[in-house]
């Protein structure tokens, strides 16, 4: 046999367990899903250039609910959310469809001496009201940080867009790579290397 | 030209999960990341040139994926490297072998020696789909050989 055969034998044992669903209404709750995901991924990267360790997320539920005001795309929005003891979350909000919509996530803060503790509601939070980068069916490309809005679809160059956020009281600097995630930090551009 | 989400899963589920897993080590992220690269597919109206384009495109969204899915240090009940091996059933031994052996060797060797073993990508394609230099490309795979030729000997060829 050829390295090839051999590698295709050997490899040709992966197979996905078939729970991967394509039904429509679950692929539009897993695309907020991923959105948030992006964003967790977004808080570990910034906790790292602060040297403030590194974050784990991961998905359970439990806990007491309570009310607060959550900016999706640029808009604020009433949404109820359920801290859980081992710092997940559960988050239920309105769609613009009118329809309930739920999303899930949380996980661990990792120490610098490598122990884990469950992420506080404040770490939640701030991990909720991280920049969203959404890729529109119309092919456009939107950032949206709090209240703003801002269209970067004809800023990508060789596939990589530099955009300043802020609130007002906290600037954000993003690199992002056209579909291929983004990061972010308070001080400076970070390279696309960095996380390419 | 696009094709419809459903064609190309039945299609292509495996081949990505087999990259995503390449990357990631574990199954239950790999299976995550090719949902995650349908649901970019199904989200964005993008136009291909042709399904070769469209491949492509998918295969660098889930590694684009897969990688950030790593970085993120997105935490479940993972199964490791070693137990998940345990349910796989290969051929033959030397089928389990080479298997550890491409696992184990680092993530830029890995996805490299991936593409070109198992998609049938030639170094040029590899290049572009990964965005780096053909040279870049070759260096890795030439080091991934020579790692893999180490570590099994005999079951692994000297080959261009």
């Amino acid at each position: 046999m050829t390295n090839r055969e051999k590698y295709k034998q050997a490899f040709s044992v992966l197979h996905t367990s078939g729970r991967i669903s394509l039904e429509e209404e679950r692929m539009v709750i897993m695309k907020k899903k991923a959105r948030f995901q992006a964003t967790a991924a977004a808080v570990a990267v910034c906790l790292a250039f602060a040297g403030g360790g590194s974050i784990a997320y991961a998905a359970d539920i439990g806990g007491v609910q309570r009310t607060i005001q959550l900016w999706v795309h640029g808009d604020q929005t009433d949404a109820n959310i359920v801290y859980n003891a081992n710092g997940s979350y559960d988050l239920w909000l309105e769609g613009d469809d009118g329809t309930r919509k739920e999303l899930h996530g949380g996980g661990v803060a990792i120490e610098d001496d490598g122990t884990e503790r469950p992420l506080t509601e404040e770490e939640i939070m701030d991990h909720l009201n991280q920049p969203e980068v959404d890729y529109r069916e119309d092919g456009s490309v939107w950032v949206y940080y709090y209240d703003q809005k801002t269209d970067i679809t004809d800023r990508f160059k060789d596939g990589v867009c530099y955009v300043k956020v802020s609130n007002g009281e906290k600037t954000l600097y993003m690199t992002i790579l056209y579909e291929g995630g983004w990061c972010s930090s308070p001080h400076k551009y970070e390279s696309p290397d960095s996380f390419r | 030209m696009r094709l419809p989400t459903q064609e190309l899963f039945e299609k292509y589920q495996n081949n990505l999960y087999a990259v995503a897993f390449n990357v990631c080590r574990n199954a239950e992220d790999a299976e995550d990341v090719v949902q995650d690269t349908f649901i970019q597919y199904y989200s964005i109206r993008k136009q291909f040139d042709n399904e070769q384009h469209i491949r492509a495109w998918l295969i660098r969204v889930t590694i684009n994926k897969a990688k950030n899915m790593n970085r993120t240090f997105w935490r479940k009940n993972k199964m490791s490297l070693e137990d998940y091996m345990e349910t796989l059933l290969f051929e033959t031994p030397e089928s389990g072998e080479l298997f550890e052996a491409v696992m184990n060797l680092p993530e830029k060797y890995r996805i490299v020696i991936h593409l070109f073993y198992y998609e049938d990508y030639s170094v040029r394609e590899i290049a572009g789909i990964l965005k780096l230099s053909e040279g870049n490309i070759k260096v890795r795979l030439s080091r991934a050989r020579s790692l893999l030729k180490d570590k099994l000997q005999e079951e692994w060829e000297y080959d261009e």
